[in-house]
């Protein structure tokens, strides 16, 4: 019954408060991943622009200067400083001829005919006018890449060449990092790194994983690094150069704040259970209680109806069976009351016996008398059994009831004293009912006493209220028990000697006749049962 | 004049010896078995007191008493029965009987009160 109430109002609690989890969690992964991959556009773009701006600058130098000024390498220094004049974004610039080689230099390096011939962004350049190179080590052993733009005059055709500051490049790609632990960088087609990383490597070595798991264009990928971390991977292509712009972050990390409402909601999920656990516990335990009280109740009915159904079928049984005997009785005795009025003198002088005669027929009729208590009785036993209201006198159910057991008492020398109220009214009752309570309660303090002991019954008048009083200086009641005497079936007797009804039914016929039933116990010293009936019972 | 009594019981033996000595104490005495032959001798005879039994075979003593008091109501009549139930004896209360007795009774305490009921006729009752 409790698992039931506990699943019916826990289930749906943890069901609502799942999916409302599951819910926001999903629409937070789906808003990171779109802003994750408009961070990359976004960046893609300002490295695009970056890159465009630089070629575009070298390409309007490249057509407006021509190759007997910029081969003076005082001219070149002073176009450099042109050039940085907004933006230190040129480390060097240099011209070449068609052959590769550094005809002129302007910049913080020795350069001045170095041989570029076969570098690929060389051959790149005079193929195609204009080259963005990878980032390679060159002749200085640093890190860089170059922007090339060709010169075709003829006959002398030639090159203008800068280096890019690897530095704010790199400064305009992480612009890109989000977070505790997301990163931004380049790598170019076959994996490798174009600007450092954050994490795992170094510029110019190789990313761990395959650049072709980036579609063209731009998308969101969710990708397991080599230590088995997963990671959330923006990829965006750059239009104009074989780079591929990538945004990592740690797809928890957004998470974050929802951790902590989830812990939050938790916390809250926890108590509501205790809550709701305590509650229906409480309320399921007093139902069952109030339905075993209520059970116990009517067993209790039950039981004194069977008690008095089979008290009155007894007394009918007991009338029955005193009428049957009355009649012959009644003969009995009146044939012997002939007999003795007919033993005249003559019938004396006549026979011997006529002494013994006379003194048998009497003792018939003496016998006649004593079995004639007897029925008489059992009829008054039979009549108390059926319900009604009689004018009675306390103090006589009190004798009446004494006498059932004085017999008792008196092979136990137990001393019974009466102290009734000889000015007590009467009252309307249940004569035989109050005789049952009577009786049931001598009985106990019977029970009680050793022999030689001794019970006082007491009767007297309190108001509008009569008082029988049983005490006896018996066992008395532990105090544990105290609680539980008038419950039906409780009983210290043997097994088989006590129904455990006795005071169950007193208790209960106290209450129909409108009265009350209480006791003083001292355990050692005794028990006193006090019951108190009304002057009128209705 | 004396007391005239009639009594009405089934059982013979105890009738007989009733009636027996009831006139040996010089009571004018009639018994009979039945209350039929109890009704038919109260047309034919004056009588005072009527000692009835309730459970008879053929007409009970309780249609007897409500006949006697309809036809003669002259009569006291006690009821001297072996059943004590609660409800003969209000019928008996109701019909105006004199008393109510529960058999067996001594021969001493019915005469005392045939002797009353007789008193309350306001009869010669010697």
């Amino acid at each position: 019954m409790v698992l039931t109430a506990l699943a019916v109002a826990l289930i749906p609690l943890y069901v609502l408060g799942a999916a409302i989890y599951i819910y926001f969690a999903s629409a937070q992964q789906q808003s990171h991943r779109a802003e994750l991959l408009d961070l990359a556009v976004n960046r893609a773009n300002a490295v695009q622009l970056f890159l465009a701006e630089r070629t575009a600058l070298l390409e309007a130098l490249a057509h407006t200067a021509s190759l007997d000024r910029v081969d003076e390498p005082s001219e070149l220094a002073g176009l450099l400083r042109i050039l940085n004049q907004r933006q230190h974004s040129f480390v060097d610039l240099g011209v070449l001829d068609a052959d590769g080689r550094h005809v002129a230099y302007a910049g913080p390096y020795q350069l001045q005919d170095r041989d570029y011939a076969g570098e690929p962004w060389f051959e790149e350049t005079l193929a195609r006018g204009v080259d963005i190179s990878d980032v390679f080590l060159g002749f200085r052993g640093v890190p860089h890449f170059v922007v090339a733009v060709l010169r075709d005059d003829e006959p002398r055709p030639w090159v203008l060449r800068a280096t890019i500051d690897s530095e704010l490049f790199t400064t305009l790609v992480r612009s890109g990092q989000v977070g505790m632990t997301g990163d931004a960088y380049i790598v170019n087609r076959a994996g490798t790194y174009q600007t450092p990383p954050r994490f795992g490597g170094g510029i110019l070595s190789t990313a761990p994983f395959d650049t072709s798991i980036a579609p063209p264009g731009s998308r969101v990928v969710l990708r397991t690094l080599p230590d088995g971390r997963r990671v959330l991977s923006a990829f965006s292509w750059l239009p104009s150069k074989d780079w591929l712009l990538v945004i990592d972050r740690d797809p928890r990390e957004p998470l974050a704040p929802l951790q902590l409402a989830w812990k939050l909601a938790l916390v809250g999920l926890a108590v509501g259970t205790v809550l709701i656990a305590g509650a229906i516990v409480f309320h399921v335990r007093q139902m069952v209680g109030r339905l075993a009280a209520e059970d116990r109740k009517r067993v209790a009915m039950e039981a004194q109806l069977a008690h008095s159904a089979r008290l009155v079928s007894l007394g009918r049984m007991a009338a029955g069976v005193a009428h049957e005997i009355n009649n012959p009785l009644a003969a009995i005795g009146q044939l012997a009351g002939l007999m003795e009025d007919l033993i005249d003198d003559d019938f004396m002088r006549s026979s011997p016996h006529g002494e013994l005669f006379r003194t048998n027929v009497r003792k018939i009729q003496e016998h006649v008398d004593r079995t004639r208590d007897i029925t008489h009785r059992m009829l008054g036993f039979a009549r108390r059994m059926e319900p009604h209201q009689d004018t009675l006198n306390p103090n006589d159910v009190v004798e009446e009831a004494l006498s059932f057991i004085e017999r008792e008492a008196s092979f136990r020398e137990v001393r019974i004293t009466r102290q009734l109220d000889p000015a007590l009214p009467m009252i309307r009752s249940d004569r035989a009912q109050l005789q049952q309570v009577i009786l049931n309660l001598l009985n106990n303090a019977l029970d009680a006493v050793s022999n030689g002991g001794q019970i006082v019954v007491a009767t007297r008048a309190i108001d509008d209220l009569v008082e029988v009083q049983i005490g006896d200086d018996g066992v008395g009641i532990p105090r544990e028990l105290r609680d539980r005497i008038f419950d039906p079936f409780f009983t210290t007797k043997e097994p088989g000697k006590g129904s455990g009804l006795g005071l169950s039914i007193c208790h209960t016929v106290m209450q129909q006749l409108n009265g009350s039933i209480t006791f003083d116990s001292e355990p050692g010293r005794g028990t006193t049962f006090r019951v108190r009936l009304p002057r009128e019972t209705m | 004049m004396a007391v005239r009594v009639l009594v009405v019981d089934d059982e013979q033996d105890f009738l007989d010896s009733i009636v027996k000595r009831l006139e040996l104490r010089g009571i004018e005495v009639d018994g009979v078995g039945t209350g039929a032959a109890a009704l038919e001798l109260l047309t034919s005879k004056q009588v005072d007191v009527v000692v009835l039994d309730i459970k008879m075979p053929g007409m009970d003593g309780i249609e007897v008493l409500r006949q006697i008091r309809v036809s003669h109501p002259g009569v006291e009549v006690i009821v001297l029965t072996g059943h004590a139930s609660q409800e003969f004896r209000e019928l008996g209360r109701e019909l105006e009987a004199f008393d109510y007795l529960i058999k067996p009774v001594r021969l001493d305490t019915l005469l005392e009160r045939i002797q009353a009921a007789c008193q309350r006729l306001g009869a010669d009752c010697t």
